[in-house]
């Protein structure tokens, strides 16, 4: 009962007390001279935190009510343009509605109005008396002192002896971020900070001195000039070192340091070790390009090719015919790798200039053995293996330099530099032999040796103009690359030829000595022209031209006796090849709401000019003309749908020349089991290419479907013909065309989340076909490939402090030879992974990679597994965790070695190269990521 | 003392005609993103990281897109505008409607978010703006400063409302100030909205809704409710929601 009554009457006083807190407020707007403000935004605001509670508009007579306001603090407000706003808190009265006083907005001094928030689009900011604005909108050259900045400010004048005179007053002090500036003097202040590092004025009348100590108001104004300085803007720089020593010797060491703002980023890099790392990884070359790590559409080829579309494609190796810096690469064998880099980039306004130097250098050790089977007409086959042992001696400098001026908003240029100069020492001692049968085999040991320098360099220039009608593009481009080749070897072998009675036979003794000049220039060119019809058609036209010319000059001698050598003029040879590349095409293009479609031909035409001889200037001994002139269609079509849906599909053609020296009649015999011919009648190889695709991806549910299907169907492939002499088992390769060639790649892809953010799963499918011809002793030889490839790759990250990611694929390659039937192979490469993630308390981790890979080939027993196990443990030193300790074992059950397997047209072959195994290392890092940035003072 | 009266005359004159016509009209935007420092803003990028993302590919410019909304007294359309550049590759095919209904304060979104299509009708409820002492011109408008913290996304909103267009409506989800809101931006500077032209007058070409709309019918709350469980599950999964959820 009594809860009841308590109820009642809490009803009672809420509602009373609801019925009184509601209120009307009217008042009026009014300007300085007393002239009614109409159409004047009042608002009504929370005094606490402003927060907006009502508004309204004033009437032609500058009035303005809000009926039903709650009863509670609050602030008036009123806003006209060109007045400052003006604000005021209201008292409210106990009981009734309230009658606001009269309130009168001040005109904002007009040049001021005019110069800083108009012109110079600064906020102007109201505290109390302050007004205060953005100093960092007015332009002043770099370098320029406060006081430029302060004569350039309306209202501000600084008079003949460097006072500041605001308003008419002259500023008393000045204070950096509410401080005083040394003592007060106001010139020391605005004759030494730097306008550039100004964010915000505030001017304000600041109580005197004497009233803030004493704290007794003595009326005394002082005119104060605050200036508040930036943050400093974008400034950044990182660090890191590491150094790691181990069992037998190995050692790894790793620096980088990275320093930049705005306009400039520096960057130095270097690293040394014994442990097979030949590159950056990924991240570490990101950091060291900085702005320059993505550069596309800096080839200058324009139009659409002949592989359908533009792809970029990164890969790392260290490849000596590579202007790019080598990434994520490791080496097979043994190797000791040194790099040291630098990297400057300058961004300022449109112009973007990028600049880097690279010298890397290893020293690689390779101990092989392959097998390789051929299989012979008549059901037989030979087996010829080979175990050698490489020492690999490679330095390679380069440098890129790129420059990229946007002139105007029509015009950019962009401008490529890259050199590169190499050197390569190699040294090989191999061991062949060729086994027919326990008493037919032959055998040669090889011993050579080379040393080679080779240079390149390219520039390229891209011209791209935007014309005033939008969508309507020019576009021009230039490069020249220019390289050139230098090599000295020895070649010496020792040949055992049991069967042999052919006393003209290429297989014999070698002991010669070679030298090989070769020098090429590519020059290329290429204009695109793109005209809008609609806005949703473009008409694209193309050219592009290119010319490479290349000379070798390759001199053999025979080493007769100790010291006499005569040059041997089978082997040596000058040839002086020209390829002209002229292809002129145009193609219209549908572009509309995610649907693209482009249809388009073009005419290309190959020259190809070369000529043949023993030395330069000697009989010329055969020369190749040959001029192809093809059409090559294209269509491409993709629509993207809602959904994160895409389909596309694609026809292109592809015409691809024959390589001259496949054209040229001359027989290389620099290794004497395999000797290569030429054959001056081959025809350009064209391939007809269809692909097909479906993605889909769920953003909400993560589930994501890939399928697409690609074909290609040959004419003119360009493929070896093999000629093996069935007594010595020389084979001779001689280029030919054959059609019919064939390839079906199909792909089908999916992944799902099995508990969502906790565990996913992708699954794919690629299955493959591949039917490929070719002469084999001068009888056609069908060879088909299935391929029969799954993958799944499974992330689980069940708990805060554990992932892992696992997955395994299974590929079973059944090679069927139409002719040969009974040496069909079956290769089975099995992998599977598991990368493990622990993190322990205290800033300790695990981390555990093992990888299972399993060759099979039933066929010849072969059956090979190779479990690497490597697992790293760490742990974080320091506050700021600046320090890492980090102890990593590789290769745990020491059984790495390079795997490779091979089925082609009538061979088989399986390779295996010994590999750097078990070693632990220990190691330290330190990061000084985060250097202090320092306020200005 | 008569040139005085003369010139607020002229004033007064200029100022109750521009009344009229300040209530219609149309507002081009540049809708400008900055998805380096939306990235690098992540709970999961590491320090080391964020440097990687300036250093490399950070741009000043942002990467802008055009919007135009277009307002009466009651009410708003909102959608994309002209591109900047014609292009010969088309990937847009994501439909953003926003239509503010100020007479009856609710509010129609049509709009492609998280691979899917939603059809989102609310009624309007304004975010707690806070009015601050600050003022800017935009295209010769004076604009007073407002802010906000939306608590969902973690942005932070601050807004220039022209309080001589006094229409409570705005770009993208923003609207209910004592006028037109010509430019706003997130979290200082990961997303800026700012007019570009305003033209006043009854446009010349009405945006229209497409006439059948195909999508999920959902509710504001139901759709802020999944806008929340997706940038959780997002987050959790390391996962960069801003490419699927408009900024």
């Amino acid at each position: 009962m009594k809860l009841l009554i308590s109820c009642l009457l809490l009803a009672f006083f809420t509602f009373a007390s609801y019925a009184q807190s509601k209120l009307t407020i009217r008042g009026v707007v009014k300007d300085t001279t007393n002239m009614p403000l109409d159409y004047t935004s009042v608002l009504l605001l929370s005094p606490k935190d402003s927060a907006l509670v009502e508004y309204t508009l004033t009437n032609k007579d500058g009035e303005y009510q809000f009926k039903n306001v709650d009863r509670q603090p609050l602030l008036i407000k009123a806003t006209y343009t060109g007045y400052l706003p003006k604000q005021k808190e209201l008292v409210l009265p106990e009981t009734g509605d309230l009658e606001v006083d009269e309130i009168q907005l001040m005109p904002i001094l007009q040049e001021l109005y005019e110069v800083v928030v108009k012109a110079a689009k600064a906020p102007l900011m109201m505290r109390g008396d302050t007004l205060e604005y953005d100093a960092s909108k007015f332009k002043v050259p770099p370098g320029a002192t406060l006081e430029e900045l302060l004569r350039k400010l309306p209202g501000i004048q600084i008079d003949k002896d460097g006072n500041i005179v605001a308003q008419g007053e002259q500023v008393q002090k000045v204070t950096v971020d509410g401080r005083r500036f040394f003592g007060g003097n106001t010139k020391m202040a605005t004759q030494n900070l730097n306008a550039e590092s100004v964010s915000k004025l505030q001017l304000f009348d600041d109580k005197s001195e004497q009233s803030k100590l004493t704290g007794v108001e003595d009326g005394v104004k002082e005119k104060t000039l605050n200036v508040e300085l930036k943050e400093e803007a974008r400034k950044g720089g990182f660090g890191k070192l590491s150094a790691a020593l181990g069992t037998d010797g190995r050692w790894s060491a790793n620096a980088s340091f990275n320093k930049f703002d705005k306009v400039n980023q520096f960057s130095v890099i270097g690293y040394g070790n014994n442990v097979n790392q030949s590159g950056l990884s990924w991240d570490d070359l990101q950091e060291f390009k900085g702005s320059s790590a993505f550069q596309f559409g800096d080839t200058g080829d324009f139009g659409f090719n002949g592989s359908g579309g533009n792809y970029i494609s990164f890969s790392g190796g260290d490849n000596e015919e590579s202007f790019e810096i080598p990434f994520n690469n490791l080496n097979s064998g043994f190797s000791n790798n040194q790099a040291i880099g630098v990297n400057y980039n300058y961004l300022k306004d449109k112009k973007d200039f990028n600049s880097n130097y690279f010298y890397s250098r290893s020293d690689q050790a390779l101990e092989s053995f392959n097998s390789r089977t051929n299989f012979l007409q008549d059901n037989t086959s030979f087996t010829s293996t080979d175990q050698s042992s490489q020492n690999n001696m490679a330095g390679h400098h380069r440098v890129n330099l790129r420059f990229q001026n946007e002139l105007d908003s029509a015009n950019t240029i962009t401008i490529n530099a890259k050199g590169r100069l190499s050197s390569l020492t190699t040294y090989l001692a191999s061991h062949q032999e060729l086994i027919r049968s326990s008493t037919e085999q032959s055998q040669m040991d090889r011993n050579n040796q080379s040393d080679k320098w080779s240079g390149a360099f390219q520039g390229t220039a891209i011209y791209r103009h935007k014309f005033k009608k939008n969508g309507r593009n020019f576009a021009a481009s230039i490069s020249d690359t220019y390289s050139k080749a230098d090599q000295n070897g020895i070649q010496k072998s020792v040949v055992d030829l049991m069967n042999s009675t052919d006393p003209n036979t290429y297989f014999r003794n070698l002991d010669q000595l070679n030298q090989a000049l070769n020098g090429s220039n590519l020059i290329k060119s290429s204009l695109l022209f793109v005209e809008p019809i609609k806005k949703i058609f473009f008409w694209e036209t193309f050219y592009n031209f290119s010319q490479s010319q290349s000379e070798t000059d390759r001199q053999v001698y025979d080493v007769e006796s100790s010291d006499t050598r005569e040059l041997n003029p089978d082997l040596s040879r000058f040839f002086d090849n020209t390829i002209t590349y002229n292809r002129f095409g145009s193609s219209i293009r549908y572009a509309n709401k995610g649907s693209n479609l482009s249809v388009g031909l073009a005419a290309s035409n190959y020259r190809l000019n070369g000529q043949f001889s023993v030395v330069k200037d000697s009989e010329v001994l055969g020369r190749v003309n040959k001029s192809y002139l093809n059409f090559t269609p294209n269509v491409i079509y993709s629509k993207t749908m809602k959904g994160n849906k895409r389909i596309n599909a694609g026809y292109t053609m592809g015409v691809n020349p024959p390589n001259i020296t496949d054209l040229q009649p001359f027989k290389d015999i620099s290794n004497p089991l395999y000797i290569r011919e030429g054959n001056p009648d081959l025809e350009p190889e064209v391939s007809h290419s269809f692909n097909t695709g479906y993605s889909m991806y769920d953003p909400a549910t993560f589930i994501n479907l890939r399928f697409s299907f690609n074909s290609t169907f040959y004419q003119n492939q360009v493929v070896q013909n093999q000629t093996i002499d069935p007594e010595t088992f020389v084979t001779t390769y001689k280029a030919g065309n054959v059609s019919g060639g064939q390839r079906y790649n199909p792909y089908l892809g999916f992944g799902f989340p099995i508990v969502k953010t906790k565990a996913t799963a992708y699954l794919s499918a690629n299955p493959s076909y591949s039917k490929s011809l070719s002469l084999i002793n001068s009888v056609e030889t069908e060879t088909n490939t299935f391929s029969h490839n799954f993958g799944v790759n499974l992330n689980l990250t069940p708990l805060e402090w554990l992932s892992i990611y696992t997955g395994s694929s299974y590929r079973l390659s059944k090679t069927k030879y139409e002719q040969n039937p009974s040496q069909n192979q079956d290769i089975i490469n099995w992998s599977a992974y598991s990368n493990m993630n622990i993190t322990f308390p205290k800033d300790f981790y695990l981390d555990v990679k093992f990888n299972y890979n399993r060759y099979e080939n039933e066929s010849f027993g072969f059956d090979q597994e190779v479990p690497i196990l490597n697992a790293f443990v760490y742990k974080l030193l320091g506050k700021a965790k600046k320090w890492e300790v980090r102890l990593s074992a590789y290769d745990i059950f020491k059984q790495n070695q390079t795997i490779s397997q091979n089925a082609g047209q009538n061979y088989v072959s399986t390779g295996r190269i010994e590999t750097l195994s078990r070693y632990f290392l220990l190691g330290v890092t330190y990061n000084l990521r985060g250097v202090e940035v320092k306020k200005y003072r | 003392m008569k040139l005085k009266y003369l010139k607020i005359l002229i004033l007064l004159l200029i100022s109750t005609g521009l009344k009229a016509q300040n209530m219609v009209g149309e507002v081009e935007y540049r809708y400008r993103i900055f998805y380096d420092k939306i990235y690098s803003s992540l709970p999961h990028i590491t320090e080391q990281e964020k440097d990687r993302i300036l250093l490399t590919w950070s741009n000043s410019d942002g990467y802008s897109t055009r919007m135009k909304l277009q307002f009466w007294p009651e009410k708003s359309l909102y959608t994309f505008g002209e591109p900047y550049q014609v292009q010969s590759y088309s990937w847009q095919v994501e439909d953003y409607f926003i239509e503010n209904n100020l007479e009856n304060q609710t509010y129609l979104k049509y709009m492609d978010q998280m691979g899917k299509t939603y059809i989102v009708r609310d009624s309007l409820n304004a975010p707690k703006w806070r009015v601050m002492n600050e003022i800017r011109d935009i295209l010769g408008h004076m604009c007073m400063k407002a802010v906000y913290e939306d608590s969902i996304k973690g942005q932070k909103i601050t807004a220039w409302f022209a309080s001589d267009i006094p229409v409570p409506t705005g770009p993208e989800e923003q609207f209910g100030l004592p006028g037109l809101i010509l430019a706003y931006d997130i979290n200082d500077g990961m997303l800026i909205v700012e007019a570009e032209k305003i033209t006043f007058g009854e446009p010349e070409e009405i945006i229209t809704l497409p006439k059948k709309m195909k999508g999920r019918e959902v509710s504001g709350a139901k759709y802020q409710d999944m806008v929340q469980e997706f940038i959780q599950s997002s987050i959790e999964s390391r996962r960069a929601w801003m490419w699927e959820i408009r900024y």
